[in-house]
């Protein structure tokens, strides 16, 4: 027990001074995780919203790969993005790999199918009459549109935290596609897995406690949200 | 002539829930569309908000028939709202909910203001502008949707059952103002109830439904709608 002590006693000093290192591997987790976040969202929001929405021959299949994708372990999208930006591949030309961009990439992957799945569910929820008031009150199929992800904002808000908790907290893509560039691709996971294997666990220990409060505050500003508005909790 | 119905049928799962072989509504008249539950008058008056087409037959509105295509029932929609039996508040303030219509035709600020406060002060809820809609009793849910639907100022009002689990006191409020913009905006209202005194002291006509078969349209304050009390 005091190893852990004395880790997590090193790892809070290492915090509160500031490390540059460990504020780089934050940043870049931060940036990556926020941009592939919001492509999912702006990707995977509407999607769920049209699945959602209309009916359509295949709908129930198209569910069924859906959330069949939610299992897709992260190594499979490392190597089935690496297939395709690695010098041989299709996109070898731009010169993806071992990039923020390839990382980004891979981790859209991974959650495009989450946010749609959380969205079509929120969406689901959503009572009819919000759809034919709208309509009955002279709006277009877009402004209706509007109204109904309005009214579904806290199961959207849910499956976008959940989403940026996803790819924050994975390794596999990270690693596979961003090779661990001190500086430069270096997560807080991968940085992890790699003070793991040197056996230095006080850098380990630090970005763990760093990815539990982003996780916590990320929750606790929707919770505020959530009150601000007047709604319970989910 | 505002509606004209011809050999209009609704159909839903094999089952013919609506049936009309000729309806004619007027301009400027309060109708009163009676008829025991499962009737059709839910199902008449989605049809007659454009918000969903019959199965089969023809629908002409000011003498032209209804198209289904978006860009014509939207052009139609701003003309004609449905305030539903069980009328759903968007999560905004009462305020941002009478404002809704106005918002999405796109009118000004100021006439958005003055619209919503008079919409608000027609059915006495202008104190609570400000208050969150899905905290409101079930009677002043009603009157914040009719005011929502006043706002626009509609030529044709649709209302499934305006005063149904309303305290006396709030259909009181709600036929006062069905009365009134009748009476000075000529706004033509089509309106489902349960309630025989409601229909005679309100309507002009009386529209009486039977297993989705028109049965009779009667002058209300003429007519002997005492009898087909297996309907309520």
């Amino acid at each position: 027990m005091d190893f852990l002590f004395d880790s997590l006693q090193s790892a809070a000093l290492l915090l509160l001074a500031g490390d540059p290192e460990l504020l780089v591997i934050v940043g870049v987790s931060l940036k990556v995780s926020s941009i592939s976040t919001f492509i999912a969202s702006c990707l995977g929001i509407p999607c769920g919203f049209f699945i959602a929405y209309s009916s359509f021959y295949g709908k129930r299949l198209l569910l069924t790969c859906l959330n069949t994708l939610l299992a897709l372990p992260t190594v499979v999208i490392g190597l089935l993005v690496y297939s395709f930006i690695s010098r041989r591949g299709l996109l070898g030309s731009f010169d993806l790999l071992y990039t923020q961009k390839a990382i980004i990439i891979g981790q859209v992957i991974l959650i495009v199918p989450l946010v749609t799945t959380l969205t079509i569910a929120a969406i689901s929820r959503i009572d009819q009459r919000y759809r034919k008031t709208a309509l009955t009150l002279g709006a277009t199929q877009l402004q209706m549109a509007w109204v109904i992800i309005q009214e579904a904002r806290y199961g959207i808000g849910a499956a976008v935290i959940a989403s940026f908790g996803r790819v924050i907290a994975e390794v596999g893509i990270s690693m596979m596609l961003g090779g661990n560039a001190r500086g430069f691709t270096r997560t807080m996971t991968t940085a992890m897995a790699l003070e793991y294997d040197k056996g230095e666990f006080v850098l380990a220990v630090a970005l763990g406690l760093c990815l539990m409060s982003i996780a916590f505050a990320v929750n606790l500003l929707f919770h505020f949200f959530q009150g601000r508005t007047g709604v319970d909790a989910l | 002539m505002l509606y004209s119905a011809d050999r209009l049928k609704k159909i839903f799962k094999k089952k013919v829930i609506l049936n009309l072989t000729d309806l004619h509504l007027e301009r400027e008249q309060i109708y009163a569309l009676i008829g025991a539950n499962g009737a059709g008058k839910t199902t008449l008056l989605n049809i007659l908000a454009f918000l969903e087409p019959a199965t089969e037959g023809t629908l002409l509105f000011c003498d032209r028939e209804v198209k289904y295509r978006e860009q014509e029932l939207l052009r139609l929609r701003r003309r004609v709202v449905l305030v539903e039996q069980y009328p759903i508040l968007f999560t905004r303030s009462v305020w941002k909910n009478v404002a809704f219509g106005l918002k999405v035709r796109g009118l000004s600020k100021s006439t958005c203001r003055e619209r919503v406060e008079e919409a608000l002060e027609n059915v006495g809820m202008e104190d609570f502008r400000y208050a969150d809609a899905h905290r409101l009793s079930g009677g002043e849910s009603k009157r914040v949707a009719l005011a929502r639907a006043l706002a626009v100022n509609p030529e044709v009002l649709l209302l499934d059952e305006p005063t149904a689990n309303v305290d006396s006191e709030n259909q009181e409020i709600i036929l006062r103002v069905l009365k009134k913009i009748n009476t000075e905006k000529g706004t033509s209202i089509v309106m489902a109830t349960h309630y025989l005194a409601q229909s005679r002291q309100l309507a002009h006509q009386a529209i009486l439904l039977e297993n989705g078969m028109l049965s009779t349209v009667n002058t209300a304050k003429q007519n002997d709608l005492t009898a087909p009390e297996k309907f309520f």
